[in-house]
């Protein structure tokens, strides 16, 4: 099973301020999630699920504290440090899907390998086996507004495995979608974790989502808790 | 896919904005274009260049100015009067004798296009002194040879420009009779011996000036008194000369001759005579060049940066997930500045460059209906101006919707802040 931890997040604060105000969203919070690890984030609405998975994906950094992935300690790099990171180590996937409307499927997913030294070959062969890998080959040139919303989380995922990154977050991937295609999605996201071994850090409100999940972590008031401190599932 | 593609692409989202910032954009060019081409023309002809300058000598007190005819042999040779002055060479001088007729007898029937205005000159001049025309080369230069050489052996010859040929619907070896409008009672038979090459003097026409010394000496004949406008028949003396060194000093020697009393004379170079000129429109061509200028340009540059912001601003959340995907800072600024710069340099480079050939080509060139003036065409310079006008406030107008592209905060664009 999971080997070395991909992912350590030690200690985190993280706080926003509004105007004088200082809104604690992250108190001191510690995660470790191992190499192929898949697992779900759950907690209440504003409990920092988000905020969370920012820090892990490189896209923010914590006020106090220390992310680690792999061997990078990106909470102390610059944001354009980040960015480059991101681009070889972090594959997202958005609740909304957030496709680029003026793009085909493929372009989409190329989007990412223009920031690698790649050529238009190279490229071409790694956006085909993505959208292979999601069954998609057939929707290469179609727009996002052609797509049904299951087809466009699916380019989604293409997007985020295309540049083969060590690390997936999703937040709230299936949170858009009907049983059916959530169904499609989360079966896709663990055969990601078992035939590529990726390591998958995935928030949802979804019961029946956490469950397809190697592992549950639930969030409540920045800090990790054992149980869910109240019913607060919406399916 | 390249990043060309992505902006290209980006541009096309909304065709019609872009559309109308590129047409926006495209007027305005066009305006900047001629502003400046009028404004650098009249600068051309205002600036004095320093070798080779022509000097004008004319009446010094009275416009039109009118000298005596015996004024012309020794103006036209600089006025020298001790050994060390100095002496224009012949094809360095030419007089100007300005005769108006009109091919209709009966001042009634007279219309604009039976009018003709004729330099009277010592032919060969047309092509050692007149602007442009002394500076002819290969066909043209050898062909319009040949018509001066026609005029100087037939001293009733016509050489005229095209446009004015047609105006007048006659052709080269036609023949017209002219009735002067400033010399009364005497008329020309003038035969048509060829037209002068295409452009500034399209509308132009010269004539021997022995045949209308002949005229006035036959208006005497036949009245037995001398022509009203004998003594005054000399309009303009052209001198060129080296340098400024030689300008002063033909200019003194002219000026200081005691032979150039009655009338007096005073020597100008060309652009100081328009200068003079222009010195009437002087807040007018400052306004020009220092408010509507500027305004216009500024305007421009709002337009360009209403419209980025604009798609910065709707495209906020994409922005955020380019970053997401590993999209450095300065590359999200680089992408909106060339959407930018995309749509302003097409628009600037295409409008200048249809201002130019439309100007130039379709009109072929303006013409300025002030005196001395050429025709005026837009130069190739403006149409790289449009260009970086285009790019210019392209760039300007994107400066702060690209920094607000370059620092979308991606936590904010995706928290649902509560
Ligand atoms: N950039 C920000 N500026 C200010 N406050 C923020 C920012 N991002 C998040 N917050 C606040 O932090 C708290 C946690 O937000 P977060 O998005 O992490 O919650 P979440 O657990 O993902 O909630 P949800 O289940 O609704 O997505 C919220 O109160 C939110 O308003
Ligand atoms: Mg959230």
């Amino acid at each position: 099973m999971p080997q070395a931890n991909i992912v350590r997040v030690v200690n985190v604060h993280k706080y926003f301020r509004r105007g004088s105000e200082r809104i604690d969203v992250l108190n001191g919070l510690s995660l470790e999630v191992a190499q192929a690890d898949f697992l779900a984030l759950m907690g209440p609405s504003g409990s920092g699920k988000t905020t969370l998975l920012n820090l892990i994906a490189g896209l923010d950094r914590p006020s106090e504290g220390q992310v680690i992935v792999g061997t990078d300690v990106i909470s102390s790099m610059s944001e354009t440090q980040l960015a480059t990171w991101r681009t070889r180590n972090i594959g997202f996937i958005f609740q909304f899907y957030h496709l680029i409307p003026v793009l085909t499927a493929f372009e989409n997913v190329e989007l990412p390998l223009l920031l690698l030294p790649l050529n238009a070959a190279q490229r071409r062969q790694q956006v085909q086996t993505a959208l292979q890998l999601v069954g998609l080959s057939d929707r290469m040139s179609h727009r996002p507004g052609q797509l049904s919303g299951g087809q466009q989380q699916r380019v989604g995922i293409a997007r985020a495995i295309v540049t083969d990154p060590t690390l997936i977050v999703a937040d709230e991937p299936t949170g858009d979608l009907d049983a059916k295609s959530a169904g499609e999605i989360l079966d896709l996201l663990v055969e990601l974790g078992t035939t590529l071994r990726k390591t998958i850090v995935m928030v949802t409100h979804d019961p029946r989502a956490a469950q397809r999940a190697h592992r549950v972590q639930h969030l409540d008031k920045g800090l990790l808790v054992d149980k869910p401190a109240m019913a607060y599932e919406h399916a | 896919m390249k990043y060309l593609t992505l902006i290209l692409k980006n541009i096309r989202r909304n065709p019609l904005r872009t559309l109308l910032t590129a047409m926006g954009t495209m007027m305005l060019v066009c305006v900047v274009t001629l502003i400046w081409s009028v404004l650098s023309f009249l600068d051309r002809q205002t600036s004095e260049k320093s070798q080779n300058l022509k000097l004008i000598v004319t009446e010094r007190w009275q416009l039109p100015s009118q000298m005596p005819l015996s004024y012309a042999d020794i103006l036209s040779k600089g006025a020298p009067r001790e050994p060390n002055d100095l002496t224009i060479a012949d094809r360095d001088s030419m007089t100007w004798q300005f005769f108006g007729g009109s091919t209709e007898e009966d001042p009634r029937n007279r219309s604009p296009d039976s009018i003709l205005f004729a330099f009277a000159l010592e032919p060969p001049k047309l092509a050692t002194m007149m602007d442009e025309l002394d500076e002819l080369g290969g066909s043209v230069a050898a062909e319009f040879q040949r018509v001066v050489d026609k005029l100087a052996a037939n001293r009733q010859g016509l050489v005229v420009g095209q446009s004015r040929l047609d105006l007048l619907k006659q052709k080269v070896g036609g023949r017209l009779t002219l009735f002067s409008l400033n010399y009364p009672g005497i008329k020309l038979d003038l035969e048509i011996v060829g037209t002068f090459p295409p452009g500034r003097y399209d509308l132009s026409a010269a004539i021997h000036r022995d045949y209308l010394s002949s005229a006035m000496d036959q208006y005497e004949r036949e009245t037995g008194r001398r022509h009203p406008m004998i003594d005054r028949t000399l309009n303009l003396v052209w001198l060129r000369v080296k340098d400024r060194q030689e300008m002063a000093q033909v200019a003194q020697q002219i000026e200081s001759s005691p032979q150039f009393r009655n009338p007096q004379v005073k020597v100008e170079t060309a652009s100081s005579g328009i200068a003079a000129f222009l010195e009437a429109y002087r807040t007018l061509i400052w306004g020009m060049r220092w408010l509507l200028m500027p305004a216009i340009i500024t305007v421009l540059a709002v337009i360009i940066a209403n419209a980025i912001s604009i798609s910065v601003r709707e495209r906020r959340t994409e922005l955020a997930v380019l970053k997401v995907l590993g999209f450095r800072p300065n590359q999200l600024l680089c992408l909106v500045v060339m959407e930018a710069l995309a749509i302003g340099v097409s628009a600037g480079l295409s409008s200048a460059l249809a201002t130019y050939l439309l100007i130039n080509l379709g009109f072929g060139g303006v013409t300025f209906p002030i005196a001395f003036f050429s025709k005026f065409f837009i130069p190739w310079e403006a149409v790289v101006l449009g260009t970086i006008v285009g790019a210019g406030t392209a760039l300007a107008g994107s400066v702060v919707p690209a920094w607000s592209a370059r620092s979308v905060k991606v936590s904010e664009v995706f928290a649902k802040v509560a």
